[in-house]
């Protein structure tokens, strides 16, 4: 069987991943390019007696290799060299996307044009003679449409095709004088570089080298003779090379787009344009906005929430099962405690994340898939360039107060880097869920009168951080203020139903395999810290111990005891387990969860009934998103950890140990999710830095404040 | 001289030149707008925001700060 490797390369918004949804089965990976913030989309296909490899290179505008995304791409091209090249284009906006159509063909790699989109043209009215452009072009042009998988085994038979015939023709296309000019500067190479020329394709060497912008390092015989046929250039077009190239490529881009597109109408109404005037409205728009986001946040927290409490029903049914089988077989408590609670305890906070995220990413396609989160930057963008980031930045943030990690993976709609890294960064600051149940029992127990602006002073303080961080990050790291802020803002489309839950699945699939794994191990090593050695006393287990040689750094917080540490070491795997740790460690009895001993019949009952409920749950929760319904929240208060609570901490100390849980790492979770976002350790543990720093001097600040108003 | 940044919503203009940085002008460049080109202003955000255009076939954000490097002429 033979091997095929097929690159697919475009503009972004031009449907390349739902082609490549669309031309594979399920077996998509994501992952990232090495080094670097960019996902990377992969799948194989077998077709007929060959086994097609789809590599997704990041969507680019042009071969410039200025940003991260135009580097992987020619790197990629340059380097590996696939066999094919699938340029993937949009039917319908032609004039711009033939520009990068040009310069791949630049490349001298046999290429396929896909014209995407195809069923939006038909509807508009555009006539595009396809069989012309490909003559014009040199390489066949299929049309296709991912959404309706049209064309897709024309476009598999024409990359065979090519493949075959290993065939790639150059049409010059430049003027001809110009041509003569690229002659001359092979030549020029031939005697004075010749190793370039194994290296690059000749015509994309000839221009580069003319325009400048080529990165090796070339003779100064070269470059001198380079230099002399700009000049003329420049006296003869009265133009910079640079310039000139790019006039002459438009010019061929003009001159393909005239002999082969009719419109049936010119300039028909765009829906796009319309529905811009509602969303971008100047009064309207940031309603809307703010509307749609709440809806957003509310729909990934709240659909997701039954189905997080039925997998953990599922867990405990699982626990009791095992537990039953565990004691049939006679074993140890120690073990039994080690499965029930470091094994299954670990396998449930992973499960837990699964349909939040799930929700997350069907919201994300939707919002990017629709074209909206262009939108929401346009309307942010006044408020986030002060801080060095766009209105893409708003709905990981935003999201992050529900849960941080679902936030972090939101920041793949954002294509900066350096924005991205920023808001990443920024995230763990904002308050989730977890966190507020310390809050709310805290200030139950201490600030009964003044609980509301106890709570959104930790919530301020916390988006305050997050600012001054990005605001230092911006002056001492990234040293830039402002970068330019050029985007586009693609038309409205629907993504197809299929593309949206098959995209989630990929993800949370990779969440599992990546995630999971690392956060396993953490939740296994942690029971290991707080029951080893097994039966000791509370103050005598490893955990214990080793908060009580750290505890010192916390003195001058107000809270420098072994207790509040280990509490602390807890809320470091997740803040949900803050409470029961507390309890554990200062009431002494284990908050333990009931496991009952069920039969496999009962067992096997209970889960599928309470799927039932969690459905009728979701039902509910989806009305009160819309306002309908009222949920009843639960309310659990334990009596004898807050006696033990309020004469451990003064009111001081404890708003300054809330304070340090609120900027500390929020979850371990959240930390995986970082390191696999910006697909880098260094980045992680910046993060982790950060956030216990401005933890520290933040309460520091906050106790020594309220000390000293005698509070 | 005029800079698309004078250009109200709802008006458009021919692009004759386009300074500032480098930068700014080779990415303007990919995405098409050229010398000579029609770029039609269709809408700004709130609160001095950035505004929206269209050129050829599609739409496009950019910063007021950008919009004052691109140096045109305006048309009827």
């Amino acid at each position: 069987m033979k091997e095929i490797a097929v690159a697919l390369v475009g503009n972004p918004n031009v449907g390349k991943s739902a082609l490549l949804n669309a031309i594979s089965g399920s077996d998509i990976k994501v992952g990232n390019w090495p080094g670097v913030t960019v996902e990377k989309l992969e799948a194989t296909l077998t077709y007929k007696d060959y086994k097609i490899r789809f590599i997704d290179l990041p969507g680019i505008y042009s071969l410039r290799n200025q940003s991260a995304e135009e580097k992987i791409t020619i790197d990629f091209l340059l380097k590996e060299r696939p066999d094919v090249i699938l340029n993937v284009v949009d039917a319908t906006n032609l004039r711009r996307n033939l520009y990068l159509t040009f310069q791949l063909l630049e490349l001298e790699i046999p290429m396929v044009i896909s014209l995407n989109i195809w069923d939006e043209a038909v509807e508009k009215g555009i006539i595009i003679d396809y069989e012309k452009m490909s003559k014009l072009l040199c390489c066949p042009v299929v049309p296709t449409s991912a959404k309706n998988k049209t064309g897709i085994n024309q476009l598999l038979e024409k990359i065979l095709e090519i493949y075959e015939s290993k065939k790639f023709v150059q049409c010059e296309h430049f003027e001809s004088q110009i041509e003569e000019y690229l002659k001359k500067v092979i030549v020029l190479v031939k005697e004075y570089n010749p190793v370039l020329l194994d290296i690059y394709p000749k015509r994309y060497l000839a221009i580069s080298l003319l325009e400048g912008s080529l990165k090796d390092s070339i003779s100064p015989a070269l470059e001198e003779s380079l230099e002399k046929i700009r000049n003329e250039i420049k006296s003869l077009y009265k133009k910079d090379v640079k310039t000139f190239i790019v006039e002459e490529r438009y010019g061929n881009v003009l001159s393909v787009y005239h002999q082969t597109v009719k419109k049936q109408q010119e300039d028909v109404v765009d829906s796009s344009i319309t529905l811009d005037k509602i969303f971008l409205h100047r009064y309207l728009g940031l309603p809307i906005f703010l509307l749609l986001v709440w809806i957003v946040f509310e729909i990934t927290f709240k659909v997701s929430s039954p189905y997080v409490e039925w997998l953990d029903k599922v867990l405990s049914v699982v626990s009791g099962w095992t537990l039953s089988l565990l004691s049939s077989i006679n074993t140890n408590d120690l073990l039994k405690s080690f499965i029930a609670e470091g094994v299954l305890g670990g396998v449930g906070f992973v499960l837990t994340f699964i349909p939040v995220l799930f929700t997350l990413y069907v919201m994300i396609a939707i919002l990017e898939g629709s074209g909206y989160i262009a939108r929401a930057a346009f309307l942010m963008d006044r408020f986030f360039s002060s801080i060095g980031l766009s209105g893409k930045s708003f709905i990981p943030l935003l999201l992050g107060f529900g849960c941080n990690v679902p936030a972090v993976y939101a920041t793949k709609t954002i294509e900066n880097t350096r924005e991205k890294i920023l808001t990443t960064l920024m995230i763990p600051f904002m308050s989730c869920g977890a966190r507020l149940t310390v809050f709310a029992f805290f200030v139950s127990v201490f600030f009964k009168n003044h609980g509301g602006l106890v709570i959104f002073s930790l919530y301020l303080i916390g988006i305050i951080t997050a600012v001054i961080v990005a605001l230092l990050l911006n002056k001492f790291h990234f040293k830039t203020q402002s970068e330019f802020f050029i985007m586009e803002l693609p038309p409205y489309r629907l993504p197809t139903f299929r593309y949206i839950l098959k995209n989630a699945w990929i993800r949370v699939k990779s969440f599992i395999v990546e995630a999971g794994t690392f956060i396993f191990a953490m939740s296994v090593l942690i029971w290991f810290l707080t029951n080893i050695p097994y039966g000791a006393k509370k103050d005598e287990t490893i955990l214990a111990k080793v908060s009580q040689k750290v505890a010192v750094i916390f003195e001058p917080l107000g809270f420098g005891t072994w207790e509040a540490t280990a509490s602390l070491f807890s809320g470091f795997v997740a803040k949900e387990v803050v409470l029961s740790t507390m309890g554990n460690i200062y009431v002494g009895e284990k908050i333990e969860e009931e496991t009952k001993e069920l039969s496999f019949q009962e067992g096997v009952k209970e889960i599928v009934v309470e799927f039932v409920d969690a459905n009728i749950n979701l039902l509910k929760n989806f009305m009160a998103v819309f306002g309908f319904v009222k949920v009843e929240s639960e309310e659990e208060f334990n009596k004898s950890l807050a006696d033990s609570i309020r004469s451990a901490f003064t009111p001081a100390s404890a708003y300054s140990f809330l304070v340090f849980l609120l900027l500390y790492t929020p979850c371990l979770a959240t930390v995986f999710a970082i390191k696999q976002e910006l697909n880098s350790y260094k980045w992680m543990f910046i993060s982790i830095a950060i956030n216990f720093s401005s933890a520290w001097i933040m309460s520091f600040i906050v106790y020594r404040i309220l000390t000293f108003y005698n509070f | 001289m005029k800079t698309l940044r004078d250009i109200k919503p709802g008006q458009s203009g021919r692009v004759i030149d386009i300074t500032g940085c480098e930068d700014i002008k080779q990415k303007l460049y990919d995405l098409g707008i050229i010398p000579g080109v029609k770029v039609e202003v269709i809408q700004d955000a709130p609160f001095g925001g950035p505004i929206k255009l269209k050129v050829h076939d599609y739409c496009l954000a950019l910063r007021k700060k950008e919009a004052s490097c691109i140096l045109v002429e305006e048309e009827k």
